[in-house]
């Protein structure tokens, strides 16, 4: 039954084509991608477009058969308009392109050094194979991630013994985890849900098994959790 | 498996046992097929071979075996991902990580290289009018050198030690603190040997190129094939180097307790530079030669002169330097700053701009032209909208931001199989199938060939383009196992009933090479009604093709002679001189010594070193003493 189950929505999954995860942005940071992702699909759909009608175009058009087969094509040796148009119209794209790469670019990773005010500060720790996770009162967790909504969460990540990285593919893209080396990733969560997480860089036999669950919790829900996290491990 | 013998235990696990039957097997067949036909002189002649002919086909046989045993463990691994929370055999954990490590070694190194390699040593000669390759005897090194690295990889697995890092091979994980088996010793000697082969196979077709191209074939006049053999060259000799370098510390690390890749004033990120440094130039070094096996054919195959000669030239030049620029894009998310991901970001997408250049340039080659489908002109056709996609995703990869989202996930693995084997494996069989009367003087079946490409290129697009989907949905590479939650599965059950048409298609190849010696059709020296030099010799090749010498006037030589001279080129006054071919076994003995050589490293058995080390010394000796260049010269004065 179980098995109907999942065939049955991996079809409609597969029909609707779009609910990917990296698709569904639950975070500022996480929407920029998205963004980026689709803007280049497109622009990329363009060229795709132009080359695949070319190409049926011509391999139907020009196709050896019964009638030409003695006909001797006319020698050619180029074009220069053509090809001036076929180097500066990707040239014009790609800059297209290039803009909001440089911005959102640059806005991710500004908002990754910048600390803000009313953060929510996690040690990330990641070992072969497990994460830990510590709050700033104390309380640490294995394996599963609670956040608060809305409120900026700065991840410091770091590894005790290969590189890791960590993605949770709702929130934002990864960041690698080295050892000896601190990284910082800020995202703030704008819905709460349960999110998957995961480590995405290869690190050894159970990399498969290396992975998290993400809870975003109203800053309500988020205060009494972490309390009562406190009183048990006091 | 365990098993008792003399009240001892021994372990095997089954998958390795059953390899060593099957490699048994097979072995003991061969050899009693080979008896049976009387064909060990034959192969006598193959192993002390310096003709660049022959010696291209070892290459491309060594890479057709290396596909069949690399390709089984792209089956497995589509098996072991079938279905979610698989317990398949014996492949999870250790067992699925050797499996894509080797996978992905294999087919970077020990397939796509000596296929093009081969194909290089077969065509180009021939398309510049040289007699032979510049360095004949330090070809038939090459060949040897690469076959010994190959062999100390595959072999890693029956010593039930594969590597196991991923064909990058990133520190820490690859040093002996995190992987102290011998596994990635392995992988460090296999593609240290075979890298020494690939940096003396480029300089020898620099160098060929350079002096020994017809007279009157200017640069300006040579085919597009030998163009694209020449950058790649020069990116082998460039980009080996640093590959050289990065092994050789990290078998430091790994041996000798150095401490480059970790501790205070190491860091694992130095081997990321290196390797990819390396890594990135590498990809285009599979993929150039490929290009140029395509614009030959498709411009034979439409009948035309390749459409915009001097920009596909300038177009690769510059694909070649860019390459070199580019890294950073494998290390997005390494976090090296903003600026440095944008400015690497911005070159990567640059390259697009001469790919689609050359993209244009096919197409506009057919406008016009008489399109004839044959199974080479096919595979070049596939090769069009195939690796469109693949180039598609490659600028889409290239948004730095975005790429913290695509990296190591499956759209990766999605992106590179479209390039590699839209690109590279279709190049190489396109060029397989057109340069097959020249290595053997028959044609492959046309039939057979069709097969061949439908089943491989519709079980290819089946199996890779789901990846794309896959990775969107948040399903990281190099798992081996997912859960029902994860909704995936059913792009990775699609994906594998590809890889098993993709086999299909596969098999088809091998049957139509039995079929094709089986019921030869004889050719003459040119079957395709082709345009260059290498179709004005007879098929076979045979040892000194051009007698007389060709003088080039034109680019397409020969289809001018067609049109205009009733097929005859005119001659040159004077030829060049040429190579000196001999007969050695000095080749397969130095790499057989090398292998003793690493084998004694991996081992760690010093004696064994020395010896080893001697033994590969004396080579250099023995070959100063028996230069057949002193020879030829003493018989020249006694004339
Ligand atoms: C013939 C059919 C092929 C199939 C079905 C196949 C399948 C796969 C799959 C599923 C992976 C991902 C493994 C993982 O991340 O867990 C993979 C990895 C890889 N494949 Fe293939 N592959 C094929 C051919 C090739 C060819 C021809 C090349 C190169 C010329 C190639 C190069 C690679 C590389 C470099 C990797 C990465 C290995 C790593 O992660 O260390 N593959 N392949
Ligand atoms: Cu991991
Ligand atoms: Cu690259």
């Amino acid at each position: 039954m179980r098995k109907l189950y999942v065939i049955l929505s991996s079809v409609l999954l597969i029909l609707s084509g779009c609910n990917m995860r990296v698709l569904d942005p639950k975070s500022q940071t996480a929407k920029g991608q998205s963004f980026l992702i689709q803007f280049s699909f497109a622009l990329m759909m363009i060229v795709f477009t132009t080359v695949i009608v070319l190409f049926i175009w011509f391999v139907w058009k020009y196709r050896q058969t019964e009638e030409n087969k003695h006909r001797i094509p006319e020698d050619e040796k180029g074009n220069r308009f053509f090809e001036i148009t076929w180097t500066v119209l990707p040239i014009i794209l790609l800059a297209v392109l290039a803009v909001p790469t440089i911005k959102i670019t640059y806005e991710i990773s500004a908002s990754s050094s910048a600390t803000p005010p009313n953060a929510v500060h996690i040690d990330v720790t990641a070992q072969q194979f497990s994460w830990t996770f510590e709050y700033q009162n104390g309380v640490v967790q294995t394996s599963e991630l609670v956040i608060p909504k809305d409120r900026p969460v700065v991840f410091h990540l770091n590894s005790d013994d290969v590189i890791h990285s960590f993605w949770v593919p709702k929130l934002g893209g990864k960041m690698d985890v080295i050892p000896g080396k601190e990284r910082r990733l800020i995202v703030t969560p704008d819905e709460i849900g349960t999110y998957q997480g995961k480590c995405a860089e290869f690190c050894g036999k159970e990399h498969s098994l290396m992975r998290f669950e993400t809870i975003v919790k109203t800053q309500e829900d988020y205060k009494q959790w972490i309390q009562k996290m406190k009183r048990k491990t006091e | 498996m365990t098993f008792y013998l003399f009240d001892r235990s021994f372990y095997i696990a089954s998958d390795v046992l059953l390899a060593y039957i099957t490699v048994i097997l097979s072995g003991a067949a061969i050899f009693y097929l080979i008896t049976k036909a009387d064909k060990w002189p034959t192969i006598k002649k193959y192993v002390t071979t310096t003709h660049h002919r022959k010696i291209g086909v070892l290459y491309l046989l060594s890479a057709t075996l290396f596909f069949i045993r690399a390709g089984i463990e792209a089956l497995i691994i589509r098996v072991q991902l079938a279905v979610p929370e698989n317990d398949w055999w014996v492949f999870q954990g250790d067992k699925f990580n050797e499996a894509f490590t080797t996978h992905g070694t294999i087919m970077i190194f020990f397939v796509a290289m000596p296929l093009l390699i081969g194909l290089m040593n077969v065509a180009v000669p021939l398309q510049i009018g040289a007699r032979d390759m510049a360095f004949p005897y330090m070809n038939a090194v090459s060949f040897w050198l690469f076959l010994a690295g190959a062999i100390l990889v595959n072999m890693s697995f029956f010593m039930t030690a594969s590597p196991n890092a991923g064909w990058t091979a990133y520190a820490p994980l690859s040093i002996s603190t995190y992987t102290p088996e011998a596994g990635n010793d392995y992988y460090v000697f296999g593609l240290q040997v075979s890298g020494i082969g690939t940096i003396l196979a480029a300089i020898n077709m620099i160098v060929t190129i350079v002096r020994h191209r017809a007279p009157g074939m200017k640069l300006t006049r040579m085919p597009l094939f030998p163009w694209s053999t020449l950058i790649t060259s020069f990116l082998i000799l460039i980009a080996f180097p640093v590959l050289t370098i990065a092994l050789y510390i990290l078998m430091f690390d790994r041996m000798f307790g150095t401490q480059f890749f970790t501790g205070e004033a190491g860091s694992p990120i130095y081997w990321q530079h290196l390797f990819w440094i390396f890594g990135h130039p590498e990809v285009y070094i599979i993929i150039l030669p490929a290009f140029g096996i395509f614009s030959d054919i498709i411009s034979t195959f439409s009948k035309k002169r390749v459409f915009g000669y001097t920009s596909m030239v300038i177009a690769i030049t510059i694909i070649g330097l860019l390459g070199f620029m580019v890294w950073v894009h494998h290390m997005f998310t390494v976090g090296l700053g903003p600026l440095v991901n944008t400015v690497f970001a911005i070159t990567t997408m640059l390259i697009a701009v001469p790919t689609g250049i050359k993209i244009f340039n096919w197409l506009f080659t057919m406008r016009k032209g008489l399109i004839q489908l044959t199974t080479p002109m096919l595979f070049s056709l596939g090769f069009i909208p195939t690796f469109v996609v693949g180039g598609v995703t490659g600028v889409m990869l290239s948004v730095a931001a975005a790429d913290m989202q695509y990296h190591d996930s499956y759209f990766v693995v999605a992106h590179f199989h479209y390039t590699m084997i839209g690109g590279t494996v279709l190049g190489a069989f396109a060029g397989i199938y057109y340069w097959f009367p020249k290595m053997f003087g028959i044609k492959l079946k046309e039939t057979l060939g069709k097969w061949h490409f439908w089943l491989f290129v519709i079980g290819f697009h089946i199996t890779f383009f789901p990846m794309h989907l896959a990775g969107l949905n948040g399903m990281p590479r190099r798992v081996y196992t997912y859960l029902p939650k994860d909704d995936v599965f059913i792009y990775n059950f699609v994906s594998t009933i590809g890889a098993f048409l993709m086999g299909l298609g596969t098999l088809a190849f091998i049957w139509n090479i039995y079929q094709s010696f089986k019921n030869p059709d004889y050719t003459g020296n040119d079957p395709w009604d082709g345009r260059t030099l290498e179709w004005a010799v007879p098929s076979p090749a045979p040892e000194h093709p051009f007698q007389p010498m060709p003088l080039v006037k034109t680019i397409d030589p020969l289809w001018e002679a067609k049109r205009n001279r009733g097929g005859k080129l005119p001659e040159a006054e004077s030829a060049r001189s040429a190579p000196i071919d001999v007969t050695s076994w000095q080749p397969i003995g130095l790499a057989g010594m090398m292998m003793v050589f690493s084998l004694a490293f991996i081992y760690h058995q010093t004696w064994l070193q020395i010896i080893a080390g001697i033994g590969v010394l004396s080579f250099f000796v023995i070959r100063n003493l028996t230069d057949e260049h002193v020879r030829v010269a003493r018989e020249e004065e006694n004339e």
